[in-house]
């Protein structure tokens, strides 16, 4: 579905991707995780075409998207959300989605309706807060607007830029719960996320960042214990300590 | 009506297109300081149409409008990578530009032994085609309050468009409207158009009314106005910068206590409320608050009816 060849993204001096390959084939949700600053929400920008790749390619369903602009990419089929909840503030929670449905093509535009945006508001439970102001949200309900909004486009990749951040324990089983429940067949969701039982749970395939490169991939269990993964998230042991 | 209520209704109206057209890049969340450009090349292109050109006064108010809306595309490219305060710059110095260049612009053709067309920085005198054509200053106004109800059905069919939902949500988070497959570009550019056509039927409406168009009524203190009126009356509906302008012209401008000092009222007026309001009075909130609240308080008064508060029915909904 999505294959990331060779990807380096620099700001100036800095690279923030280094020479990535990464690949996600089929459905299912896929862990992205590493330190801060690693490059995985860089990695998202670039895939949905915010920043264009200084070099390498990123094609999506066997198309080379690398080069074109952000709403073709999402035209394609792929959401995201984000790191801070980005929301309408001054919409209501339904007028949120309805405006995620204003740039789909007609056909599309069409189908489901309000029909689909009342079925969402009822899966994401936010049924009840319909016509608060987004803004009037806390932040968890606010991250769970974002992941409707998302589905509103019924996308074929759906980023999730740590759907869970900021969360209590409870909020993330149930965000965790959501994630399950929307990972529909043919569809993929990266999920960027640093609350790794998390991941444990959600994910069949993890790759970790580091500094902008690839340092490790595969199943989590394999993936959490690898020394070289370890050593990036706490430093190196044996320092005495 | 007397002739100076009719007079003061008349700017009322002609202002509220200039007012209209900045509250609509406001919408897309761009502030422009250079409406008073398209106002400008309008009140011109019309009159020269009508005066020199012969043509009936709706073709002439067409025109102005379609070569301002041109204009508008031409200022689009070049500023579409800008953005806010640059955005606001690079508008404010187009407006000047445009403003020097008819300082100098001379087109004069001879019409019944009388020379007519613009004249440079003396302006452009004997456009007359409502004086010729015995149109009132009442039938005038009419005019004027026809073509402003056909803008504003407009402003409310694009509103609950799919077009005035992608200006809306351009104007609230630029980057998530793009993240979500919104053309910015396109976009963009149409709402600086459709803003140059609207503040173009004003400048055409002007200059028939008063026969007579210098390039210093066009000064940036016209482009802070119209900007002033929608940030004043409110930017949650299309009626707020008739609000405004009903505010500077219809009570400042026009009534005696004020002479002299409107500039110091209004510009402490605007002052005020970017502190108290800083949407205007008819803000997101007031029409969020009409269009749920109220509606659900007048559904709901027939089992009681309090009184009814903002803040009251904030809490009554949680």
């Amino acid at each position: 579905m999505l294959a990331i060849e060779g990807l380096t993204r620099r700001f100036g001096g800095l690279e923030a991707l280094s020479g990535v390959d990464y690949a996600v084939a089929g459905e299912g949700v896929f862990g992205l995780i590493g330190p801060n600053g690693s490059g995985k929400t860089t990695l998202f920008n670039v895939v949905t075409g915010l920043y264009r790749p200084s070099a390498g390619r990123v094609r999506f369903l066997g198309e080379d998207i690398s080069r074109l602009g952000p709403h073709r990419i999402i035209a394609k089929g792929i959401a995201r959300t984000f790191q801070t909840p980005r929301v309408y503030a001054r919409m209501t929670v339904r007028e949120n989605l309805a405006a995620a449905r204003h740039t789909l093509a007609g056909a599309e535009r069409r189908a489901g309706g309000e029909a689909r945006i009342a079925a969402l508001l009822e899966a994401t439970g936010l049924a009840d807060r319909r016509d608060e102001l987004a803004k009037s949200l806390p932040l968890p309900e606010q991250r769970r607007l974002e992941l409707a909004r998302a589905l509103v486009r019924n996308p074929r990749l759906l980023l999730l830029d740590e759907p869970a951040g900021g969360m209590t324990p409870a909020e993330t089983q149930a965000m965790a719960r959501l994630i399950e429940e929307v990972a529909a067949p043919g569809r993929a969701c990266i999920v960027i996320e640093h609350k790794m039982d998390m991941i444990a749970r959600l994910c069949a395939q993890v790759c970790v960042l580091n500094f902008g490169a690839k340092i490790a991939e595969g199943a989590p269990d394999a993936v959490l214990n690898d020394p070289v993964v370890l050593e990036a998230y706490i430093g190196r042991d044996g320092g005495g300590a | 009506m007397d002739e100076y209520t009719i007079q003061v209704l008349s700017n009322i109206g002609m202002f509220s297109f200039i007012a209209l057209s900045a509250y609509l890049l406001l919408m897309t969340g761009e502030i422009s300081f250079g409406q008073q450009a398209f106002f400008a090349i309008s009140a011109y292109a019309s009159g020269i149409a009508t005066a020199m050109w012969g043509w009936p006064l709706w073709a002439g108010i067409l025109w102005g409008a379609l070569v301002a809306a041109a204009a508008a595309f031409v200022l689009a490219w070049p500023t579409l990578r800008l953005r806010g305060l640059y955005f606001a710059i690079g508008t404010l110095a187009f407006a000047e530009m445009v403003r020097l260049v008819f300082e100098i612009f001379r087109y004069q053709v001879e019409i019944d032994g009388e020379l007519v067309g613009p004249d440079g920085s003396d302006g452009f005198r004997g456009v007359r085609y409502a004086f010729e054509n015995d149109i009132s200053n009442l039938d005038y106004m009419l005019l004027i309050y026809g073509v402003l109800a056909a803008v504003l059905i407009f402003f409310f069919l694009m509103g609950r468009s799919r077009l005035g939902k992608i200006f809306r949500m351009l104007g609230e988070d630029e980057l998530l409207a793009e993240m979500q497959g919104v053309n910015r570009t396109f976009y963009k550019v149409l709402a600086t158009v459709l803003a140059g056509f609207i503040a173009g039927i004003g400048g055409a409406l002007y200059v028939h009314l008063n026969t007579y168009v210098e390039p210093k009524v066009f000064n940036v203190m016209l482009g802070v106005h119209s900007l002033a009126y929608g940030l004043i009356g409110g930017l949650g509906t299309s009626l707020g910068p008739l609000l405004g302008v009903a505010i500077d012209i219809g009570l400042l401008e026009s009534i005696r206590i004020f002479t002299g000092y409107r500039m110091i009222v209004f510009g402490g007026l605007v002052a005020v409320l970017l502190i108290v309001r800083p949407r205007g009075l008819l803000d997101e909130e007031v029409v969020y608050w009409l269009k749920y609240r109220m509606w659900r308080r007048l559904a709901g008064s027939a089992r009681r009816r309090p009184e009814a508060t903002p803040g009251e029915a904030r809490d009554a909904g949680d």
